[in-house]
């Protein structure tokens, strides 16, 4: 009887609620800055990528530093599901949700904002009619759809028991939602067959999305890597990518767990230990970002070619130099000050970590795309003014933020459809633990 | 009031008076002329005027100026012609056929090239003195070459002694010696002989090469070269990837290996999630059994 009470207390708890005011007046915000990035996108279609800043020179701005910044966060779903599992990491079971809807919402956007970029979007369609094989952007394409596909499975199969805990309370659901849940799970009957098959196929999941995560990143650093220029010519790149990759993940699911985790006072499920575990994984991760980093520019810096000179002061003293050590100092080297302190992993400072370092990452992705465009090896002759220099119009801007809150809206929206924490995993986990107890 | 308007005119005069100061003290450069002579293959001669000026302590190239050209003297019947300096301050002028009878009056010639002076130079003239000279250049069996310089002295040609020559191989951007020899010179026969070195150079497809022998500069013939093909080069294959399995082709042709590795990636991968697919009906499957 207690058993049963403690088990609805959890369900209760984990169970998706409805937004609240605050819940409503952030969801009506996001889709605001969404529709005010559609009208620019908008107006991008009709007048062409005239509107935008992005010139001869500078062809990838924005954008691209964008495309960049949502890949890197996608792998946080390979990272908290597939290795922590693969590792045994048993701590991060209640974060696996969040990081696979943080994976999902950023893949989707990744995938949109590369449209963006090509202007026409009919071009999307030409690169598969007319995509060649020995294009890494072709490769990026393949890639990007399957690591799509691959976190959709992942989010799904460890879902479906706790569909049947969701088909359960149909009132609280609503009818749409309920609708929905019958749709894609009334057929889990919990069953020791289904749950074989179930976590064999999480299993197999668990394995492929690491090659393919790595691969993702690795491509998407290739299209930078495989082209001559200044700061991209690099062999170090698939690495760096990866390494900076997983720093912005964990920051971002610390983010999120840290909001849900007040929003939905989850404060029993995502404890205080959590987030000084998350706090030591961003250390290890952010120290050895940091090592790329030095790799990346300490052997540029000592030869200095000359080619590159142009380049590496405009980063290190010149006109990037502000968000270059913006990036490196707080979003690398203060977090990895704070978070060595005991009192540096509790929740709140956590949180403000998490911020830094998703701030300081999506810079370091500007940083990667535009001072390497404004130093061509060959000087650039002739050319109109604003082709020598690149700031971003309202246009790109707007479109940005509104992918930006677009990933945010899909975040939320899947919190609100699914249990953020896995209402399953939660209770046999208690189930054990309670055994434990009783056997000690 | 008279006071004001004075100290007025006063200030217009000064001013008036800094104005033609400064339009005073603008001061025409000085241009350098120097006279070229070439004779390519011994046909028709041709000049070249370089003209350059000095701007802060360096020699820089002066475009666009207007030279007139004379053979030996200054009038309307010597006048070879009037030429301007191109980006790199150098002018070209042939020798005309309208000079053909005052050219063929002397075996050795003055060369006058003339500039008036306008609003940024000063007038300037340079001349160059060459005896009319030829090098003939024979290529032996045996794969030696031999370059014969000769001079006109009255009305007949006669070797010339002590004259350097460069023997060398006609390439893209330069001439390549045919040895390890920069220079020989003439000895009293007029000639210089040196054996070509370059066995494995490449030619053009029948492994054509140009054998080339030249006087730069010399103070009294000025510049002469002469050019001959001879077969002994290697032949010149050329490779083409057009329509080829490279990386750079179009989508019909991509290389075998990138074709096969990545439809085995992609197959192996998609492979799987069509197994996971098939999984998920399979447990959809087992639940409609369990009612």
């Amino acid at each position: 009887m207690e058993k049963s009470i403690e088990n609805d207390k959890i369900i209760n708890d984990l169970l998706p609620q409805k937004f609240g005011k605050a819940g409503k007046i952030w969801v009506g915000t996001l889709i605001a800055i969404c529709l005010i990035g559609l009208f620019a996108y908008i107006r991008q279609l009709r007048y062409g990528l005239v509107v935008t800043s992005m010139r001869d020179y500078v062809s990838w701005g924005i954008y691209i530093s964008n495309f960049v910044f949502f890949v890197a966060i996608s792998l946080v779903g390979s990272l908290i599901t597939a290795i922590f599992r693969l590792a045994g990491v048993k701590w991060g079971a209640p974060l696996t949700r969040i990081a696979e809807i943080i994976a999902v919402a950023a893949i989707i956007f990744a995938s949109i904002i590369i449209i963006v970029d090509m202007g026409s979007p009919e071009r999307f369609y030409f690169l598969f009619i007319y995509g060649r094989i020995q294009s890494p952007i072709i490769w990026d394409v393949i890639v990007i759809g399957t690591y799509f596909f691959i976190s959709i499975l992942l989010l799904y199969y460890p879902l479906l028991p706790d569909i049947k805990i969701l088909l359960r309370f149909k009132e609280r659901s609503g009818k749409r939602l309920y609708k929905f849940y019958n749709f894609i799970g009334s057929f889990w009957k919990g069953t020791p067959e289904q749950f074989k098959l179930s976590e064999k196929a999480i299993n197999i999941l668990c394995i492929s999305i690491i090659p393919v995560a790595f691969t993702i990143h690795t491509v998407t650093s290739w299209l930078f890597a495989t082209t001559y220029r200044p700061g991209w010519d690099s062999t170090n790149f698939g690495a760096y990518f990866i390494a900076g990759a997983f720093l912005v993940g964990a920051g971002s699911v610390i983010v999120a767990m840290y909001i849900f985790r007040r929003a939905y006072n989850l404060e029993k499920y995502i404890t205080e230990d959590h987030f000084d575990k998350m706090g030591r994984v961003l250390v290890l991760l952010a120290l050895l970002y940091t090592y790329f980093n030095v790799n990346e520019f300490l052997t540029p810096f000592f030869k200095m070619k000359k080619s590159e000179e142009g380049y590496l002061n405009d980063l290190f003293t010149g006109h990037f130099s502000i968000v270059f050590w913006f990036a490196i100092f707080i979003g690398i080297i203060l977090p990895i000050i704070i978070l060595l302190f005991k009192g540096g992993r509790k929740p709140l400072p956590v949180f403000i970590v998490g911020i830094m370092v998703v701030v300081g990452a999506w810079f370091k992705r500007y940083l990667i795309v535009t001072p390497t465009l404004l130093h061509p090896f060959m000087p650039m002759h002739d050319v109109p003014e604003n082709f020598h220099s690149y700031f971003p119009s309202w246009e790109e801007w707007a479109i940005t933020l509104g992918s930006l809150a677009g990933t945010m809206l899909i975040i939320t929206l899947l919190a609100r459809i699914f249990p953020i924490i896995p209402i399953e995993e939660t209770l046999s986990e208690h189930h054990e633990s309670t055994i434990k107890n009783e056997n000690a | 009031m008279l006071n004001k308007l004075s100290i007025a005119l006063l200030a217009f005069c000064l001013a008036l008076l800094c104005i033609t100061s400064s339009a005073q003290a603008v001061e025409k450069n000085d241009l350098n002329i120097t006279v070229n002579y070439f004779l390519t293959n011994n046909k028709v001669p041709y000049l070249m005027v370089k003209v350059t000026t000095k701007i802060n302590g360096k020699f820089t190239n002066v475009s666009g100026i207007g030279l007139k050209l004379f053979l030996d003297k200054d009038s309307t019947g010597t006048f070879i012609g009037k030429a301007f300096s191109n980006e790199k301050g150098e002018a070209f002028a042939n020798i005309p056929p309208s000079v053909k009878s005052e050219w063929a009056t002397s075996q050795k010639h003055t060369f006058l090239a003339v500039f008036d002076g306008d609003k940024k130079y000063e007038a300037s003239k340079a001349e160059l003195t060459i005896s009319k000279a030829k090098v003939l250049i024979e290529a032996g069996s045996d794969k030696t070459v031999t370059a014969t310089v000769f001079e006109l002295k009255d009305t007949a040609w006669v070797p010339a002694k002590g004259v350097e020559v460069v023997l060398a191989v006609k390439r893209m951007g330069a001439d390549l010696t045919i040895n390890e020899t920069p220079t020989f010179t003439t000895d009293s026969t007029g000639k210089v002989s040196g054996d070509f070195k370059r066995d494995s150079i490449p030619g053009d497809a029948k492994g054509n090469i140009v054998l080339v022998a030249k006087i730069t500069d010399n103070d009294q013939y000025g510049n002469l070269r002469v050019e001959k093909v001879v077969n002994w080069g290697a032949k010149f294959v050329a490779v083409s990837n057009f329509d080829k399995r490279t990386l750079f082709a179009t989508r019909t042709k991509a290389p075998v290996w990138l074709m096969l590795v990545a439809t085995s990636i992609i197959i192996a991968v998609w492979g799987i999630l069509i197994f996971l697919v098939v999984n998920i009906l399979k447990i959809k499957k087992m639940g409609n059994n369990t009612l």
